[in-house]
């Protein structure tokens, strides 16, 4: 790991790519998600294509430019010769000399172009997070980091959550279970919740569809299970068309959650919102064009539902969730004027 | 997309579910366990409101016979002459006698206020958007003929018109004759005869007509026979109490005869019983005591009716903390086992179907452009604490809320007081109700009205016992002593006057304001400031004039004989309670600001784009806001990225603030002059539309001649970080050393999703309590889908149900012009970001 940057003040950065304020569907209360950039997998569906990777990028939404021929105000701002001005329309990016500076960002007006990802220290954020403070006491709620992986940027998420803990804000880690044990469990010790994501217990499926061996995942979960036995531990699972949709693969998460009693377990439906971000970044949703029925989510929940009771869990009942980023991200409010352009809506870790 | 598409995607809010199942041919699900009220409101829901000329045209005849009298008693006398001839008549299922129009929906007229339009009214109404109503052609003649002439030159409006100097006039009213507002500084004065107020019903309800009447005449009895000022002021003012007494108890002598005969007629026995019973009530109530639970909501409606007959109270009669003054009485009846909670919700569901059938008439265009969707806040309160400052709910309070959320009608507005010990109960069940969708109740935060009224001289036992009144105010039924209407501000044209060098553009090139200098010649931020301020304090200066002037005319125009006699302070002083000053009382008043976040976010624009980081120059600004940013796309974008109002930004929060501290100073130092509290306050009604339809191209990027932000709420659209941060811009744009602030009204819409389940639940109540920390003074929800609100645009008939909250009242969406609708729409909807 390269080593942090600090502000002067000796606080550690990293780089953020959201705060989402007044967050309802992600754990206790009303809370605040800080979305870190970088993810140790590379799924297939994922929603926020803007938190794989750790650098900063720019985003690029058509729709939105007001083009070039009635609005100048990123004509000459790029000093990498990155950004590609044609006679009309929406300038494109050259994302092999991009720096992601953000300097035409800056300068757009209509929201066109958008930095994801900016260095903040870890002081810098929480001034933000603890702005909400009087509605986290009365809630309940706090601050949740999600990602990306945000334990992937391990020092600053852990600064992140100490600074939390130095200022009594309740805090909670969205995971993919894939990083080192050693800093899990440090983010666990400082984390009043943990969200982790079990997407399939086949090894090899979980290798093709996400790029990451789910050993150490499961390993993770189950070290996690052990060692912080009164910790709200919350296995979340996707449901992906083609992937896990199926009883016997939610089955044999089932099985193995079995022998974790403290943990419980929600499963999310599964959606496209984020589709046109892969666009934003030049790049091509793979799952565009998949879709899970209705009927077959519920046909899934109820089976879990009954598997969870059949065990004895009837008290940690299934719970269909929704994760909160999903929520702005509905296509009416995407089409919304003055609603951010579209590019809120980090949808959560997964 | 189709009313089913969107049940297809989207969590829907109870209302919607309801909505959508009517489309569908479904019987409402509570239809059964509310048969009664449902009857009676399937008789006039959804129909045009007609006008009832029988109150003006009594007035009338009477006040013609009157002249040069004592105004209290010439009041009276009209009262009295009402009560004897007007009809009466009990509707077909009801279970309380006495509506004061014709069947249905139906409005009635005040010529006494604004006879000189009524001419060109009565023609007019029927056509108007946003509130029509139907005349008859006999009626519209009778008006024409026999009560329009009378008035000619007597109504208040006239005498208020001439009695403007012409630097106030030129701001008040578009032309010499007053008829149309210039919607710079706007008099209300004129729409009604007193601002919204709350009587004393315990008073009636434990007393009686009879024993008030009493009273007065022993005091008259006990006059000194050689005192002039005994002569002049107490007797005529003893004599009104005691006559209105009569005449209110006449009338309701009237319905118990009626009721009687209607019951020999009737062949149905269990309606003869009730009808028999109704009369034995009416014979009762409101003369003496009330004994029962129906005895006391019979008395507290023909209290409440006969308000109405006596003046046009804008805008309607609030009617008080309701779960306290009726409780006693349930208390009593369900221990005896006389009632059961079924028959409770009956009685009261029976009152709010005869409120919604009397809809509150602005006769004059601009009182109706205030006014839209036919607005009435006849706050019921519920909640809060007792004058001990003891938690004050109770079994009744929970009632009125099931109520709301099963008979879904907006009548009556509620207003649930919340305060930092409110049982977590209450706030769950008002989370609740709020999630039915149709905007009810709203809040108001007793640890911010509370101590504030304290500071203005009211004594904590007044304090806690204090009720809502009208769209977001809180009245204490025996001190406060203050009626006159207030002048609306337009914010907005104070700032285009600062750009325009005093001018506006839809003026011409007169100059109304002041001059402050090209703004191309400024070099400065502070500059800018100054300018701006200069035109507010002129503003500032025009609002107070007006109203010094109002105060002392409309005593001159108005009286309230049953009014005053259910106050303690006009009963002690035997005075009216439009006079100026009653001694003991306090008069709270206050002066609204329209379009409060458009000038944050426009100052907000200028300071960072203008001055400190120079991307815009001034002469650009100026030039794109003439043309309305014609070919101006980048600039107004580049505009509307600046900081705003409503996002816990402390840069545009910080201007917010400083703008508030002027009106505060300028209201500590000169109400002093008029001898009243004229404090600021944020709330719109709907006029932040008609306000903004003079207001041209401001540099947040709003476009010429739209909306107005509205109370305390951000710029449509511009709050984009959630909930949480509007409740903290309002907190951070609060001046809470100064005691000069009155309400400040804020809107927060949520998508249903947001507050689904119990977990919703949970969350908007968690929320309220930080509402209620933060010591905001006001809050309301709507809670619905952006596509329902389109959908009810394109297919306005099959929404006709379709209740929202507009500015502190809730109304049908489809009875609203086009312009609040999209103004509706485009108010940002939160879900959980
Ligand atoms: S982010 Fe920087 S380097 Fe990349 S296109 Fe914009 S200005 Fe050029
Ligand atoms: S500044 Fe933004 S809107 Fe303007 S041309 Fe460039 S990308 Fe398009």
């Amino acid at each position: 790991m390269t080593a942090l940057a600090r502000r002067k003040d000796g606080s550690p950065t990293g780089i953020v790519f959201n705060v989402q304020r007044y967050s309802l569907h992600d754990g206790e209360g009303i809370r605040t998600l800080v979305f870190l950039k970088g993810c140790t997998l590379r799924c297939r569906w994922c929603g926020n294509p803007e938190s794989q990777r750790r650098k900063p990028e720019i985003a690029r939404n058509v729709r939105r430019c007001l083009g070039i021929e009635t609005c100048s105000y990123c004509t000459g701002v790029c000093t990498e010769g990155a950004l590609r001005l044609p006679a009309a329309g929406a300038p494109a990016i050259d994302r092999n000399n991009c720096t992601a500076c953000g300097a035409c960002a800056a300068k757009c007006p209509a929201l066109a172009l958008h930095l994801y990802g900016t260095r903040r220290s870890a002081s810098e954020v929480l001034d933000e997070v603890e702005t909400d403070w009087p509605f986290y006491v009365r809630s309940g709620g706090g601050m949740t980091l999600s990602g990306g992986e945000p334990l992937a940027q391990e020092e600053f998420a852990l600064a992140l959550l100490r600074e939390a803990k130095r200022r009594h804000i309740d805090a909670a880690v969205e995971t993919c279970g894939l990083v080192p044990w050693e800093t899990l469990a440090a983010a666990a010790e400082l984390s009043g919740a943990i969200y982790f994501d079990i997407k399939a217990i086949d090894a090899d499926r979980h290798i093709a569809w996400t790029g990451g061996n789910n050993r150490a995942i499961l390993s993770n979960l189950e070290r996690l299970a052990d060692a912080f036995p009164r910790l709200a531990v919350t296995v979340r699972t996707p449901v992906i068309p083609g992937f896990n949709d199926d009883e016997a693969e939610i089955g044999a998460i089932l099985s193995f959650l079995a022998r974790l009693p403290s943990v419980s377990f929600e499963l999310l439906p599964y959606h496209r919102l984020g589709s046109e971000k892969y666009r934003f970044l030049d790049r091509r949703d793979e799952m565009s064009d998949q879709a899970l029925p209705t009927e077959r989510f519920d046909a899934l929940a109820a089976f879990a539902a009954e598997r969870r009771r059949l065990t004895g869990r009837s008290s940690l009942n299934v719970h269909i969730a929704e994760k909160s980023s999903e929520i702005p991200a509905a296509p009416a409010l995407l089409a919304e004027p003055g609603v951010a352009a579209g590019y809120i809506g980090a949808l959560g870790g997964c | 997309m189709t009313p089913h598409d969107i049940a297809d995607i989207q969590t829907l809010s109870s209302q919607e579910q309801r909505v959508l199942n009517r489309i569908s041919g479904q019987t409402d699900r509570f239809r059964d366990s509310h048969a009664r009220a449902f009857t009676i409101l399937d008789g006039f829901e959804g129909t045009r409101p007609t006008i009832d000329v029988e109150r003006a045209l009594y007035f009338t005849q009477s006040f013609r016979q009157t002249e040069g009298q004592p105004l209290v008693l010439r009041w009276a006398k009209a009262l009295h002459h009402i009560a004897e001839n007007i009809t009466v008549s009990i509707d077909d299922n009801q279970l309380l006698a006495g509506r004061i129009g014709k069947p249905g929906r139906y409005g009635i007229l005040y010529p006494e206020l604004d006879g000189d339009f009524l001419g060109q009214a009565v023609r007019e109404m029927p056509h108007r958007i946003g509130a029509p109503f139907g005349i008859s052609e006999q009626d519209a003649r009778i008006v024409e003929a026999e009560i329009a002439p009378y008035w000619k030159g007597r109504t208040y409006h006239e005498a208020l018109n001439m009695a403007l100097p012409p630097d106030i006039h030129k701001f008040t009213y578009d032309a010499p004759e007053g008829l149309v507002s210039r919607f710079i500084v706007n008099e209300t004065s004129s729409f009604r005869s007193s601002i919204q107020w709350v009587h004393d019903y315990e008073k009636v309800l434990k007393r009686g007509f009879g024993d008030i009447q009493r009273e007065a005449q022993a005091r008259l009895d006990a006059l000194d026979p050689l005192s002039p000022r005994d002569e002049v002021e107490k007797k005529p003012f003893l004599e009104a109490v005691v006559l209105v007494s009569g005449a209110i108890i006449l009338w309701a002598h009237r319905h118990a005869a009626l009721a009687r005969k209607l019951a020999r007629n009737e062949s149905d026995p269990r309606r003869r019983q009730e009808l028999d019973d109704i009369a034995g009530i009416c014979e009762r109530v409101p003369e003496h005591p009330a004994r029962t639970f129906h005895e006391a909501v019979q008395s507290q409606w023909f209290t409440q009716m006969f308000s109405r007959l006596e003046q046009k109270t804008g805008t309607i009669i609030s009617n008080g903390r309701m779960d306290q003054y009726f409780y006693p009485y349930y208390r009593a009846d369900i221990d005896a086992g006389g009632i059961t909670d079924e028959r409770v919700l009956e009685l009261i569901e029976c009152m709010w179907v005869g409120m919604a059938q009397f809809v509150d008439l602005y006769i004059s265009p601009t009182g109706g452009a205030f006014n839209e969707g036919y607005a009435h806040w006849e706050a019921v309160t519920i909640g809060g604490q007792t004058r001990e400052g003891r938690d004050a709910t109770n079994e009744l309070t929970y009632l009125f809320l099931k109520s709301k959320q099963e008979f879904p009608l907006h009548y009556p507005d509620l207003a649930a007081r919340i305060h930092s010990r409110s049982p977590e109960r209450f706030l769950r069940e008002v989370a609740e109700t709020i999630k039915e969708g149709s905007g009810f109740p709203k809040l108001i935060n007793d640890e911010e009205v509370v101590p504030l009224y304290v500071s203005k001289g009211a004594s904590f036992g007044e304090a806690y016992d204090y009720a809502v009144s009208g769209c977001a105010e809180a009245r204490m039924p025996n001190r406060d002593t203050y009626t006159s209407g207030g002048a609306y501000i337009n914010f907005a044209a104070a700032l285009e006057m600062a750009l325009f060098d005093g001018r506006m553009l839809k003026f011409g090139e007169r100059r109304l304001g002041a001059a402050t200098g090209d703004p191309r010649s400024f070099r400065s931020w502070e500059e800018m400031w100054n300018a701006y301020l200069t035109q507010q304090l002129l503003f500032c200066k025009t609002a107070f004039t007006q109203q010094y002037i109002v105060c002392g005319l409309r005593a001159r125009h108005f009286a309230q004989p049953m009014g005053s006699a259910l106050h303690d302070l006009c009963m002690e002083h035997c005075l009216d309670l439009h006079t100026p000053q009653i001694p003991g009382g306090i008069n709270l008043g206050y002066f609204e600001c329209i379009g409060f976040g458009t000038v944050v976010d426009s100052l907000a624009a200028i300071r960072k784009l203008v001055f400190e980081e120079q991307r815009v120059s001034m002469a650009e600004l100026i030039e794109a806001l003439r043309t309305d940013f014609a070919g101006q796309a980048p600039l107004r974008l580049l505009l509307r990225s600046a900081p705003c109002y409503g996002n816990n930004d402390p840069y545009a929060d910080e201007i917010a603030r400083e703008i508030d501290r002027a009106f505060l100073e300028y209201s500590r130092k000169y109400s002093r002059e008029l001898g009243i509290h004229n404090d600021i306050r944020y709330v719109p009604f709907t006029s932040h539309v008609p306000f903004g339809k003079v207001v041209s191209a401001t540099p947040n990027g709003r476009h010429a001649f739209t909306p107005l932000a509205d109370g305390s709420s951000a710029s449509h659209g511009a709050d984009v970080n959630g909930p949480t941060a509007i409740l903290l811009s309002n907190y951070a744009t609060k001046n809470y050393g100064y005691r000069e602030r009155a309400a400040r009204l804020l809107n927060i819409k949520l998508t249903p999703k947001c507050v689904e389940g119990e977990a919703g639940t949970r969350k908007l109540a968690n929320f309220i309590r930080t509402f209620c920390d933060l010591k905001l003074w006001h809050v309301q929800f709507n809670v619905v889908n952006r596509d329902t609100l389109l959908a009810a645009q394109r297919e306005p008939d099959k929404y006709r149900n379709l209740i929202v909250r507009i500015a502190g009242y809730s109304a049908y969406f489809v009875d609203l012009s086009p312009d609040l609708q999209n103004d509706l729409i485009a108010r940002t909807a939160h879900g959980s970001l």
